[in-house]
């Protein structure tokens, strides 16, 4: 994310800088021609008549927590930017090369800008930059130099500590509530009403001599709701073969119907029932959302599923999908992690699996007490995430009056993590 | 759209009806934009995706234009390589290896999503509840509990190892109650939109199409 | 074997992942996979394509019921095919060659785009009218105390958002304006709804968190099905 923005600001940069050097060669090619190549020992005595005054304070830092390619160039404004002759238009940014006095220029931006982000160095070079302002008529002030920089390349982003330490936590309670199923501990777990209906909705299906339903939502195996349906599809197909009963899967992408031709082949197998397998009941519709839809549609009217299952990530088409199942007289099962679509699987559905509830489920219907453990993991993520919630909001009431962000957080976890003298 | 040609336009409005048709009931009319639809969607999407994809990530990746400057991406070609193991799966003496690109996939994209619903879901909603509670006039402050007692209880609902009686079920029965609303809140939202989605449809059927229609016969 | 490799690759491919996260030399990584995905999902579609293909031609020759429809699909699937790989009528081959923009304006493709699949695609997501009258009918019926919380709720956002709606409440008196529709929805969707919407963010991102444990530690691997297919 962090490399996104900065990609995102360098084209910003690099446009700006296009456009203050198109105005600045306008006004000023000769002026340019002679000062390209401004050496640090002429500068300081160069005193330009009505040139503006020069920024000051010019810093330059490696950028932190990158790969060592990137140093960030800061300076306090010209007192002619923000008072005095307002004259500035802008500045330009230049650089040398550990040890060369040859400084080049990089860059400019504009008025009342203070920073520039040089990207695409060399990892483990030394560099120097220097600053300078310039007015529309070409006046340029003398550069100011900034101290050497290294680029590093850090292999830990100091930035995410905080995620990493709650990470660890909460992944650190899930396995070892996993590990401690292991030794066979008995839990407790509340009911789950669209689990419990799953093995009596394949009975009916079985019973009334019609086929069962299967959508795994419509993204592909790169979502992580698509991973939990098919999870769940072994369940469900491992039942259906051990009724006798049948199954269609009709998928939106190529993947996603090859990993479920191997979910419901593993599941067949496991039943004893691999000859009863059809691949061809498996199979890939249209990656078009609407047509996928459309031919589902007909499925359902044709084939009178009396079961359908929708189980992954689902977008507009959820309600088509409940309702024409719904006119058909199916029983439905649905479950989603897609918020804007739950309120439409909960109105026309007869169970519905609530975000959470998806990614719980096939660890419930497995009832091994590993995945089970998983679960009673979780719930320490919540107790974590309800007390942060909660000590979090205390102390914001006692204490600041904007509130906590994100960056309080970065910032507290950061400021205990330099005390013990790490991450810098 | 504005610029398709009569027969385009003649073409669009049997077809947005075709579909419309199954309102009534399934029909022979409606096979056959579903068989079209199908037939055509698909292809659709190989062809895009064999262009985004296959030839200007992979092949412009590897192969970079000439005078574009750019390095061959060697990294790319693992990529094609799963794919091709993906293909195994059509020779039957082989085609257990195209489970490892499905490996490969599932195991990426559980540690991709691990990772950011992580930090965008839990870590970010959390820190966005952690506000004042006291707030400058009532209706504020009665806001900001709600979202905290709300959050709290919402979550208390997603308990899997303990059950809901009690206080913690009271509890568990509120945090029903929020999602209820915000649920009622997304359906409430969603129905003018939809219903704007229909308008679009008439309005080109009984404008550009009808028009269109006249002009044609 | 067959099992094992396989498992590997899960195990070391997510917990990679993970860790590139926090390693700001491995971020790389974390794009080239997305790329990685979209290429292996080109060479699967020969195995989708294909199935879509078996499954029609099969219709088609064994003469099934509907068996026209099929023959329908396997047409217009061919005559897209063709005109997207070979871009027929694109007016851009002549001066561009093979690297023509596919969806060039005048190109077949983009012709047969326009009159066959936006109008189909925009009449189906149109359908959505319809569905969603039936679903609010089927909850107007509310069955019990949740679903009735659910109307509500939805009622009162929907009024917020109509003419009707805030004329009904206009009456009201400053000291109950906080019970205007127009604020009461607003205050709903700002509030409530935040609480309830986070509370299932939260829930979801747990989920993913164990989930994506259970598979990259190999406890959860019914996609690593083994068997010698």
């Amino acid at each position: 994310m962090s490399r996104l923005s900065r990609l995102s600001i360098s084209r910003k940069t690099f446009l700006t800088s296009l456009l203050s050097l198109l105005v600045f060669a306008a006004y000023s090619a000769p002026l340019l021609a002679q000062d390209s190549d401004i050496s640090v020992t002429d500068s300081t005595s160069a005193e330009l008549e009505g040139a503006p005054a020069a920024p000051t304070n010019v810093l330059a830092v490696d950028h932190k927590y990158d790969i060592g390619e990137a140093v960030d160039v800061s300076w306090d404004l010209s007192f002619d930017d923000t008072a005095g002759m307002r004259n500035v238009a802008g500045y330009i940014i230049y650089r040398s090369v550990a040890g060369s006095a040859e400084f080049d220029s990089i860059g400019a931006v504009f008025s009342l800008t203070s920073s520039f982000a040089d990207i695409g160095l060399t990892r483990g070079e030394t560099y120097q930059y220097s600053v300078s302002s310039y007015t529309l008529s070409g006046q340029v002030s003398e550069p100011i130099v900034s101290a050497e920089v290294t680029t590093e390349r850090e292999w830990f982003d100091w930035d995410e500590v905080w995620v990493f330490i709650l990470l660890v936590l909460i992944g650190g309670s899930v396995m070892y509530f996993i590990y401690h199923a292991r030794k066979g501990k008995q839990m407790f777990l509340r009911k789950i009403a669209g689990l419990q209906a799953v093995e009596e909705a394949i009975g009916r299906a079985t019973e009334m001599g019609r086929p069962i339903l299967f959508i795994p939502g419509i993204h592909d195996m790169d979502d992580v709701q698509t991973i939990a349906g098919m999870t769940i599809l072994a369940k469900v197909a491992k039942q259906v073969a051990e009724y006798e009963s049948r199954i269609f899967v009709p998928t939106r992408a190529s993947l996603a119907m090859t990993a479920a031709r191997e979910t419901v082949r593993e599941a067949y197998m496991t039943a004893g029932r691999v000859d009863a397998y059809r691949a061809d009941d498996i199979y890939y519709v249209t990656d078009e959302q609407f047509g996928y839809v459309a031919a589902v549609n007909g499925i359902m009217t044709r084939d009178k599923p009396a079961t359908c299952f929708y189980l992954g990530a689902f977008f507009a088409e959820s309600l088509i999908l409940a309702e024409t199942g719904n006119s058909i007289g199916a029983i439905q099962i649905a479950g989603t992690a897609q918020p804007a679509q739950l309120p439409f699987f909960v109105a026309a559905c007869d169970y519905t699996l609530i975000g959470e509830e998806l990614f719980a489920a096939s660890a419930y219907l497995s009832g091994e007490a590993k995945q089970l453990g998983s679960l009673k993991g979780q719930d320490v993520g919540k107790v974590i995430a309800m007390a942060a919630v909660l000590i979090g909001a205390v102390l914001a009431t006692l204490g600041s009056e904007e509130g906590m962000n994100i960056e309080t957080f970065r910032g507290a976890f950061h400021g205990i993590w330099s005390v013990f003298g790490g991450g810098q | 759209m504005a610029d398709a040609s009569p027969i385009g336009i003649f073409i669009a409005g049997v077809l947005t009806l075709g579909i419309f048709s199954f309102l009534y009931k399934d029909n022979p009319v409606y096979k056959v934009c579903e068989a079209i639809f199908i037939g055509v969607s698909a292809a659709y999407w190989a062809v895009e995706y064999f262009y985004s994809a296959l030839y200007k990530k992979f092949w412009l990746g590897v192969i970079p234009p000439e005078g574009s400057g750019a390095d061959p991406d060697m990294w790319l070609w693992g990529g094609a390589i799963l794919g091709v193991l993906m293909l195994c799966r059509m020779i039957p003496k082989i085609n257990w290896l195209s489970r490892w690109p499905l490996a490969f996939i599932v195991g990426a994209t559980a540690g991709l999503y691990m990772m950011t619903f992580f930090v965008s879901n839990a870590m970010n909603q959390i820190a966005s509840t952690m506000q004042p509670l006291i707030q400058d006039t009532f209706l504020a402050t009665l806001g900001s509990f709600t979202v905290a007692i709300g959050t709290v209880t919402g979550l208390i609902y997603f308990f899997f190892s303990k059950e809901h009686k009690g206080i913690f079920g009271g509890a568990a029965k509120v945090g029903i109650w929020f999602l209820m609303v915000t649920f009622g809140a997304s359906f409430g939202y969603t129905v003018m939109s939809r219903m704007s989605l229909l308008i679009g449809r008439l309005d080109f059927l009984f404008s550009s199409w009808a028009t269109n229609f006249g002009q044609m016969f | 074997m067959k099992r094992t490799i396989p498992w590997i690759i899960t195990i070391v491919t997510g917990f990679v992942l993970v860790i590139a996260e926090f390693v700001p030399p491995w971020g790389k990584m974390r794009e080239d996979v997305l790329i990685y995905f979209q290429i292996i999902s080109v060479f699967a579609f020969f195995l989708g394509g294909g199935s879509l293909l078996k499954i029609n031609l099969q219709k088609v020759f064994s003469k099934r019921t509907d068996w026209e429809y099929a023959l329908v699909t396997v047409v217009g699937f061919f005559v897209m095919l063709a005109l997207g790989l070979f871009k027929l009528g694109n007016p851009e081959m002549a001066t561009a060659g093979y690297a023509a923009d596919l969806n060039a304006n005048g190109s077949w493709f983009k012709n047969l785009f326009d009159a066959v699949k936006a109008p189909l695609s925009a009449s189906m997501y149109s359908l959505l009218a319809f569905f969603i009258a039936s679903a609010s009918y089927r909850a107007f019926r509310a069955k019990n105390s949740d679903a009735t919380v659910l109307l509500v709720s939805a009622f009162i956002i929907l009024m917020g958002q109509t003419f009707v709606g805030v004329v009904a409440t206009g009456w009201m008196p400053d000291w109950v304006s906080f019970f205007k529709v127009e604020n009461l929805s607003l205050w709903l969707l700002a509030k409530a709804n935040l609480a309830g919407q986070r509370a299932i963010l939260i829930g979801i991102a747990l989920g993913i968190v164990s989930m994506s444990l259970r598979v990259i530690l190999g406890i959860e691997r019914t996609h690593l099905s083994g068997g010698d297919e």
